[in-house]
């Protein structure tokens, strides 16, 4: 399911945000090998900072498999900057119906792991995410995108019925895999080519029921990952946690997850402050036996 | 749409209304706004279509500082649609009272970002149900993208210096397509021409027309020759 994340919402899911900077670090960063800086495994860049408007696909359990960053081309973009040479220093396009999407990407670690059903294919995550992008910059009064993508990224297109009409400037090497910049309209016969290949129907776009469960994620992860004690503990909870709300079938189980949660936090806080009292300060070593 | 040209038309409050009462018409929509901030010139423009008596109203009640549809507007590249702010107080506080004075709640801010850190809001609204509002923001949503980049661009080189600045520039691409234009050419000839989509070709000419500040090819081709960017045939 597809998930839009933009200033008005941000707020709403940092843990999601996070997932996706560490997806961009792996593949970014990684696989393509392309100049990114990459900090504590999380490609993070000055335009995340601009509050661009974030497409994230994400799995049943709500980690992030795909995403996709948009902005416009009125404002700083980076075909306008970083990607110059992509348009070999000629001004880029500039249209209030033009959009740039950029650091479009799809887990394929992830999904190469995973049941080898159609669902869970790389294919498949990318289509998502396509009829997602079109779908909702369409919405948004945007008829034309211009994606900076990667050789491999763009075959994934052409087989998948979604060709680029265009592209614009050349293919420039960008570190181990060479970049440019493709032009997709967000027209209907465009995303219905697309959900007949991938046989996707219906909405792709995260329900209230599963708004509901990603912010009560968030909730327990936050509450996880804000308690007391040894950092490599911590994360065994957080892992622990996710996976009891990944199984988790209804409300009450999704519920109960919760009330773990905030138990386990409430005890790690009593452990430490018990600790505190009862442990006096190692003794510390001065003047010439040190 | 056919509307007034703005950027061959003298700068003056008046014009930018009659524009936005334009927009309004053609798109069935009660009233639109515009605010923008140009960081080069330090200066705050701001077009109304509002009665006289809600203006005023709103500016005493200091609304300005706390509606929430310039407030969050301000920060998304999106269009916002008011309905996801409906649940914030502040909306509840200032639209409450629009109401009273004929305002309606549907409704949406297109923000634009330009260039140099200017920023500009185009807000317009609706006395429509929600259902209606559904179906009418979104055939509307891609004019008023155009509309608003348009109106936020005239506005910001109205002094000099930010003229100078935002002096179009054209890619060898779109000067080529606009030659081509300006020698009788349609967009499929380019595209036979050029072997490239024609629709890579309408791209083109729809960055070329926003870069010239126009609003059809016919103007932008005469702006392009009047600036010596292409040649005369």
């Amino acid at each position: 399911m597809i998930l839009v994340i933009d200033s008005l919402n941000k707020h709403e899911f940092p843990e999601i945000l996070d997932d996706m900077f560490r997806l961009r670090g792996r593949v970014f960063g990684g696989r393509l090998g392309w100049e990114v800086e990459v900090t504590d495994g999380r490609e993070i860049d000055a335009f995340d900072r601009l509050d661009p408007l974030y497409v994230i696909g994400l799995d049943e359990a709500g980690h992030v498999i795909s995403c996709a960053r948009a902005l416009q081309t009125t404002g700083p973009h980076m075909l306008a900057d970083v990607f110059s040479a992509i348009l070999c220093g000629e001004p880029p396009l500039r249209s209030a119906n033009l959009w740039e999407s950029t650091r479009f990407c799809v887990d394929t670690e992830r999904l190469s792991l995973g049941r080898g059903t159609v669902k869970g294919t790389v294919s498949h995550a990318t289509c998502e995410l396509m009829i997602g992008s079109l779908e909702y910059l369409r919405g948004c009064g945007i008829t034309d995108i211009v994606t900076v993508i990667d050789p491999v990224m763009d075959r994934v297109l052409k087989r998948s019925n979604n060709a680029p009409y265009g592209y614009v400037g050349e293919t420039v090497p960008m570190g181990k895999v060479p970049a440019m910049a493709a032009l997709l309209d967000t027209g209907e016969e465009r995303v219905e080519r697309v959900r007949a290949f991938a046989g996707i129907e219906g909405s792709v776009f995260a329900d209230a029921t599963a708004l509901a469960r990603l912010k009560l994620r968030e909730e327990v992860l936050a509450t996880a990952r804000a308690m007391q004690g040894e950092a490599a503990t911590i994360a065994v909870l957080v892992d622990y946690l996710d996976a009891q709300l990944a199984a988790a079938r209804t409300s009450h189980e999704t519920e109960a997850v919760r009330l773990l949660a905030r138990e386990l936090a409430a005890a790690a806080d009593g452990v430490a402050a018990a600790a505190a009292t009862l442990l006096p300060e190692p003794p510390r070593l001065t003047g010439a036996a040190a | 749409m056919d509307l007034i040209d703005l950027g061959a038309s003298p700068y003056s409050d008046g014009v930018f209304e009659d524009f936005l009462r334009q927009v309004c018409e053609r798109l069935e929509l009660d009233h639109a706004a515009y605010a923008g901030i140009n960081p080069v010139s330090q200066t705050i423009h701001g077009f109304v279509t509002y009665p006289e008596a809600w203006k005023k109203h709103y500016a005493e009640k200091g609304f300005d500082r706390i509606d929430p549809t310039l407030e969050f507007a301000a920060r998304s590249i999106a269009p916002v649609d008011w309905q996801r702010l409906a649940t914030h107080p502040n909306f509840e506080r200032v639209f409450s009272d629009a109401e009273d004075f004929g305002i309606g709640r549907m409704g949406m801010t297109i923000p634009v970002r330009g260039p140099y850190g200017d920023i500009g809001m185009l807000s317009v609204s609706a006395r429509v149900g929600p259902e209606r509002w559904k179906l009418q923001s979104e055939k509307v949503a891609a004019d008023l993208q155009s509309v608003a980049v348009h109106l936020h661009d005239t506005v910001m080189r109205s002094d000099d210096l930010s003229r100078v600045l935002r002096h179009p520039q054209l890619s060898k691409r779109e000067l080529e397509i606009l030659q081509w234009t300006a020698a009788g050419k349609t967009q499929h000839d380019i595209g036979e021409i050029l072997s490239i989509s024609h629709r890579t070709v309408e791209v083109h000419l729809k960055s070329s027309r926003e870069k010239l500040y126009a609003l059809t090819t016919a103007q932008a081709v005469a702006r392009a020759i009047a600036l010596r960017l292409i040649y005369p045939l």
